[in-house]
């Protein structure tokens, strides 16, 4: 076993003859890591989870509603944190990791307290992109990553004009929640259509309508010249590229995001967009595993939970020595906004190979596309009744060969099964 | 009428449809607004006892039709009655002063009551002059009845159906009675079930649903049936049981026909190979034959409609004859009529080569008898022209005002291309109908509005000789009269009111009785001067009865040639020289298929009433053409692909049926789709007109045509809440339905949603700008499928694809002009084509496992009592989590519902 005093000769928290692991980052994928590795292994580790929000182990695919009101702050919780406390997790929140010692295998926080692991596992996800519009580090332009973010939004009283720049998923979640609240919302979008890696564009309408319909304003196709700062260092207006202003009180930058690597590019590891990984979660050095957003893997990183609740899965079997490989699959995307069903995975913009296959009911708001290549289905978008999302999402997964049952493959499971049975 | 109707519950009347003549119950509506219920059959009609066929069963579904003829029409408008008779007497007492009688001519049809052709025969015949009296009777019976004629001197039936059920050996040749008779079909299964020995043999080229009692079924080379009886004619005589006396007492002819027999068929190998049939199964019909005295010949269209028709009638009458199985019970030669009233045309003498009761122009004294009876100015005294010679007359200028009655030519007759430039030549076409829309009232200049099936009034004798009354149950609709009255109007406008006064059908009746019996003496079979001075009351409730019924024997006559009596001029039955023939044109490079027409179970000769039934078309709902297999394999065609039929005279669009009931290089095609149900169907565009010598009728089941499949085209149904013009198909075939309209079409290649959608673009009353539309569109499988609904209401549904596919029109149908707005489900399956039986998971909770509130209720019902073990059970909430929230909700609610 490695010593347990410190090269400071301070004495570390943990006496015991565990393993000692240390995660960096209690977002969804450290905390939800930490709390199922103390559920299976806790007996062979001395768990650390180390996060630089004051809150952590919340659920934060939540916040959006949350903003809207759909649900309570008691409604966050993504794992017992009292409880794993109560197990022996160490957690230290608040409190930003500012340096790693990969020789030394210690951690600085920025607390000045010093951490030494056994095992360490970064999962420092991601923050927010930063487009380079002047005026970008104005104090009221602001991301939506975090319960933080939530709380600054929230604070926001009467109905204010705000500009939220990207219509991807969290742009429209920050965009209809804000709506919700009250709030004047015109969202610019730099494509021609919304959530254009999930929707085609005739979805994509669809959307817009609905959207438009609930009171949000869209600019497509457009990004916003700059913002206006005539108030300290507050943005007051947005300048359009046609020159337009409009007065705005907020600013909401959802046009993408970074993972967080400072902490291991400064360390040393091995990076490129992210931290790179191998298929056991492994970066360029041994005892030392990212996963979740901050993770590269086959020049894919990761902005959707549910590889990262497999990239879990399998660095706990590394963990305890069993096989385990993580393969990308596809991953379906919804919108959590309350009254927009849709459902999108796999590949959705056809090349020459593929084919397409169309249900529209357009004045029900319900449509599909199917994306089928070489008898399997590889991509499908659905607006209106998502029903049959999870079910196409099996035939990819599960690579179905859906030959024998294209003539009824858009009109769902219900249609289907018995032929695929 | 009002009168009966109130008083009356229900009435006895019989089926307008086939030949077997059954009673029908009709029971009475309380209003006239109400539908007609269901009839019934009659329990104590002989034909039938109660039973009824499915075309007879739907009877009710006919009778109110959106297609009524309502008012008379000259040139394609309304006009009075008295106008309409004006027009029409007028331009007859022209053609007739310029061209003489012969410019006019009826055609009649075995659908109309025995009293309305009294009267146009008699005026055509005794007062205009000509016998240009025809009918489409000449397509199916004409040859029976010559051939009756040629042997007995008379057309006498000599058979019942009773005979049918006591006869040992049942030989059914040319028919399909499983389909075409099937009430005589089931008292013949029901009595072979009773006696099992009873043998069953079927003749006919096809393996029909015929066969399915057949103990034995020869599957002869079309038109071959003649050298069947002429083989069994000379075997009669080898194997000893000729009865010779009946042959020297009774018959002529006896030794020529045999010697042409001999001659035609000189052993049972030439036969065989004559007919294509293996001499095993030919050895097996003459044993069976030798054996069974009590043997029936049953045939029908399969014999009759051939260039040797007759002959081919004579040849079975010579087996009869020969042994002596005639005028007994239980053996006969036993001709089926096709029609409801083929036989009262013949009765009256309602064919061109007949005068009138039996007697033909030939028939000495007959024609001074006839004229002094009628009282008649301008006798006709010779044959008049006979279906095929009318039509070509007509083209040829010669026949310059028809009168049709009650028939389609333009589908029934040969090579529809002459019949049209036939009626295009002519230079006034009247038609009576009670369809305002057939192939043939499409050619009219006058059209008069018939009173139709449970309207009309009068008798029909059917295929066993039986006169049963047809009555008026129900009121006419609209304008509607009866064929007599329209006849006697124009014979009165004519100048010839003294003949032709009557005030009521049974006067008819009753001077048709009268003439039968004058001056006859025993002379003429027909005689049923039993009802010579018949009161209106008499007639109202007339029993069904099988002629003769002279004076004295009002029990009618259930067999005849019980004596051995005929009624040629020494009293005894001819024997015919046969020499069997095959059909006139035969298989070449060029034309290579040899086509045989028929009828399917559920319609009936060409629609006009049986597809107003949407449930008839549940049967056979396209018209199709049957080719064998290695035929199709070869030529490429697909089962329910789309193949063209050509011949020298024209060409038809068909749906492919694949099937070994028809021999190599033989089609089979039913007769029933006019274009008022099909655009390119009409099997009649193909037949020649080649007709029998003797009896002028055509060879109508037998055409030689070319078959290819047809190709860069795509299948597909439409379904719509209005009519559709559909001049973008190539082929479009209209199926009865209970509301609505469905149409099974082919486009040429090449059509697109736009195109797809313009499909109703001259009918839709509605703005395009009010219209949503569903679309399916899937490049993998070359489906488009489109649904149109106007104010949330469905009012089209198109479905393409590259191969025929079988929808589920009925069920697409249902969802057509319904008041609720369809659901999110139905919005889907309209363009699948079915409903499918889709879990109701109610409103989705957790979205990426796609669970519902029902479903978690239904689980926490089911004892599950957390959110954890809901994810278990259901996987709800074990991804991202988002619905946690939700399903923590459910646990209490749940519990408190049930607590």
């Amino acid at each position: 076993m490695p010593s347990l005093i410190s090269q400071s000769g301070k004495r570390l928290v943990n006496q015991t003859d565990k393993r000692r692991l240390v995660i960096v980052g209690a977002g969804m994928a450290g905390s939800k890591l930490a709390h199922d590795l103390q559920q299976a292994y806790g007996h062979l580790y001395q768990i650390t989870l180390i996060g630089e929000e004051p809150k952590v182990g919340y659920n934060r695919i939540m916040l959006s509603s949350l903003l809207a009101s759909d649900i309570s702050h008691a409604d966050m919780a993504l794992v017992d944190t009292q409880k794993m406390q109560d197990d022996g997790v160490q957690i230290l929140s608040n409190d930003p990791v500012t340096s790693l010692n990969l020789e030394m295998k210690i951690l600085h926080l920025s607390s000045g307290q010093e951490i030494a692991y056994d095992q360490l596992v970064l999962a420092t996800g991601s923050r927010a992109s930063v487009l380079p519009i002047k005026g970008i580090s104005a104090s009221n332009v602001m991301g939506f990553r975090t319960w933080h973010d939530v709380e600054l939004m929230t604070q926001l009283k009467g109905s204010q004009p705000i500009c939220v720049i990207g219509g991807g998923l969290l742009g429209l979640e920050a965009a209809v929640g804000l709506m919700k609240r009250g709030h004047k919302v015109v969202v610019f979008h730099r494509s021609n259509w919304l959530l254009n890696r999930q929707l085609d564009e005739e979805s994509a309408v669809l959307l817009l309508n609905r959207l438009k319909e609930m009171g949000v304003e869209f600019r497509l196709g457009e990004s916003p010249e700059s913002f206006l700062q005539t108030d300290g260092d507050r943005v007051s207006h947005v300048v359009c590229q046609n020159g337009d202003q409009l007065a705005v009180s907020l600013v909401v930058m959802a046009a993408g995001i970074s993972p967080e690597i400072t902490l291991a590019k400064a360390a040393g590891l091995e990076t490129n967009r992210a931290i790179l990984v191998d298929e056991r979660m492994q970066t360029s050095r041994a005892d030392v595993y990212a996963l979740g957003e901050c993770c590269e893997f086959n020049q894919q990183t990761f902005g959707l939970v549910a590889p990262i609740w497999t990239q879990i899965n399998v660095l706990m079997k590394v963990l305890v020595g069993e096989e385990s490989a993580f393969v990308i699959e596809p991953t379906p995307t919804k919108l959590k906004v309350s009254g927009v069903n849709l459902f999108s995975v796999g590949k959705i913009q056809p090349s020459a190979e593929d084919s397409c296959i169309f249900f529209k009911d357009v004045s029900a708001n319900h449509y599909r596309k199917l994306v089928v290549n070489d008898g399997l289905l590889v991509g499908a978008i659905l607006y209106g009744n998502v029903a049959d999302g999870s079910w196409y999402f099996q035939l990819i997964q599960n690579k179905t060969n859906v030959s024998d049952i294209l003539d009824l493959l858009v009109f769902g499971e219900a249609y289907c099964c018995p032929k695929v049975a | 009428m009002t009168a009966t109707m109130k008083t009356a519950t229900s009435g006895k009347t019989t089926c307008p449809y086939c030949g077997v003549g059954c009673g029908v119950t009709l029971t009475l509506p309380c209003s006239t607004n109400e539908a007609v219920p269901p009839v019934s059959g009659d329990e104590d009609h002989p034909a039938n006892f109660g039973r009824l066929c499915v075309k007879g069963s739907s009877l009710a579904q006919t009778i109110q039709s959106d297609d009524r003829l309502l008012t008379p029409m000259v040139d394609g408008h309304p006009v009075a009655w008295e106008s309409a008779i004006e027009t029409v007497s007028a331009k007859i007492a022209q053609v007739v002063k310029d061209h003489g009688p012969d410019a006019f001519a009826f055609y009649l049809s075995g659908q109309i009551l025995t009293e309305d052709y009294y009267v146009a025969n008699k005026l055509a015949k005794g007062f205009i002059g000509t016998a240009n009296v025809d009918t489409n009777s000449r397509l199916c019976m004409a040859s029976a009845v010559v051939g009756y004629k040629r042997a007995f001197g008379s057309d006498t039936v000599p058979c019942n159906y009773e005979d049918l059920e006591r006869c040992d050996l049942l030989i059914m040749v040319g028919s399909n009675a499983a389909w075409t008779h099937p009430i005589l079909y089931q008292r013949i299964a029901a009595a072979k079930q009773q006696r099992p020995n009873m043998k069953v043999v079927v003749i006919d080229p096809r393996e029909t649903a015929t066969c399915d009692i057949a103990d034995l079924h020869l599957a002869i080379k079309p038109g071959s049936d003649a050298a069947i009886f002429s083989f069994l004619l000379s075997d009669s005589v080898q194997s000893g049981i000729l009865d010779d006396d009946f042959i020297a007492n009774h018959t002529n002819g006896f030794d020529l026909a045999l010697a042409q027999a001999n001659e035609s068929t000189l052993s049972l190998s030439f036969t065989a190979d004559f007919c294509a049939v293996s001499e095993q199964d030919l050895t097996s019909l003459a044993c069976w034959w030798r054996d069974t005295a009590k043997t029936i010949t049953f045939y029908s269209q399969g014999v009759n409609q051939s260039s040797s028709g007759v002959d081919k009638c004579n040849a079975i009458i010579n087996c009869h004859l020969a042994t002596g199985r005639i005028g007994k019970e239980g053996a006969g030669p036993f001709s089926i009529t096709g029609q409801p009233n083929a036989m009262g045309g013949r009765e009256v003498g309602g064919l061109a080569n007949q005068l009138a009761a039996h007697m033909d122009f030939a028939t000495p004294g007959a024609l001074d008898l006839v004229r002094r009876f009628w009282q008649a100015p301008n006798m006709a005294t010779e044959n008049g022209l006979k279906a095929v010679d009318l039509f070509q007359a007509m083209e040829e200028g010669k026949v310059k005002v028809v009168w049709i009655m009650s028939t389609n030519p333009m589908v029934s007759l040969p090579d529809t291309a002459q019949v049209r430039r036939a009626l295009e030549k002519c230079e006034l076409v009247i038609v009576s109908d009670c369809k305002a829309h057939t192939d043939t009232t499409a050619m009219a200049d006058v059209l008069f509005p018939a009173t139709g099936w449970s309207e009309k009034d009068g008798t029909v004798t059917n295929s066993e000789r039986r006169i049963s009354r047809q009555r008026g149950l129900l009121p006419a609709v609209g304008d509607a009269k009866h064929d007599w009255w329209a006849i006697c109007e124009v014979a009165k406008s004519l100048g010839f009111s003294a003949a032709f006064s009557y005030q009521n059908v049974h006067e008819i009746f009753a001077e048709h009785a009268a003439l039968s019996t004058f001056e006859n003496n025993g002379k003429r079979d027909f005689d049923i001067g039993h009802f010579a001075q018949i009161t209106k009351a008499e007639y109202d409730s007339l029993i069904p009865v099988q002629w003769p019924v002279p004076k004295g024997r009002p029990e009618g006559t259930k067999r005849m040639f019980k004596d051995g009596r005929f009624f040629t001029p020494d009293g005894r039955a001819r024997f015919i020289a046969i020499t069997p023939s095959l059909p006139k044109n035969q298989a070449s490079q060029e034309w290579p298929f040899t086509l045989n027409t028929g009828r399917v179970r559920d319609q009936w000769h060409t629609m006009t009433r049986t597809g107003d039934a949407a449930s008839l078309a549940k049967h056979t709902a396209q018209p199709y053409v049957e080719i064998h297999p290695k035929d199709a394999k070869r030529l490429g065609i697909e089962d329910k692909a789309l193949v063209r039929l050509t011949s020298p005279y024209g060409e038809v669009l068909l749906k492919a049926k694949l099937s070994r009931a028809v021999a190599f290089a033989n089609v089979f095609a039913p007769i029933h789709w006019t274009q008022q149900f099909a655009n390119a169907s009409v099997v009649s565009n193909l037949i020649p007109q080649v007709v029998d010598p003797l009896s002028g009728q055509p060879e109508s089941k037998h055409a030689q045509v070319q078959l290819e499949a047809v190709t860069d085209i795509c299948y597909g149904v439409i379904v719509s809440a209005a009519p559709l013009v559909l001049s973008d198909c190539l082929y479009w075939c209209q199926v009865p339905s209970e509301q609505g309209y469905h149409y099974e079409v082919v486009w040429p290649n090449g059509q697109t949603q736009a195109s797809l959608k313009s499909i109703d673009v001259e009918q839709s009353q509605d703005s395009a700008e009010k219209a949503e539309w569903l679309e399916y569109s899937n490049p993998l499988t070359q489906q488009i499928r489109l649904a149109k609904l106007i104010d949330q209401t469905l009012t089209l549904l198109v479905y393409m694809h590259p191969q025929p596919e079988s929808i589920m029109a009925d069920w697409l149908i249902s969802k057509l002009a319904i008041d609720t707005s369809l659901s999110i489900q139905d919005r889907l399956a309209i363009l699948v084509g079915t409903p499918a039986n889709i879990e109701d998971k109610g409103e989705i909770i957790c979205s990426c496992y796609q669970v519902g509130s029902k479903q978690i209720e239904k689980a926490i019902a089911s004892g599950v009592c957390s959110v954890d073990a809901l994810g278990v059970k259901l996987k709800c909430g074990t991804n991202c989590g988002s619905c946690l929230p939700e399903l923590k909700r459910f646990i209490p609610i749940v519990t408190e519902l049930s607590a």
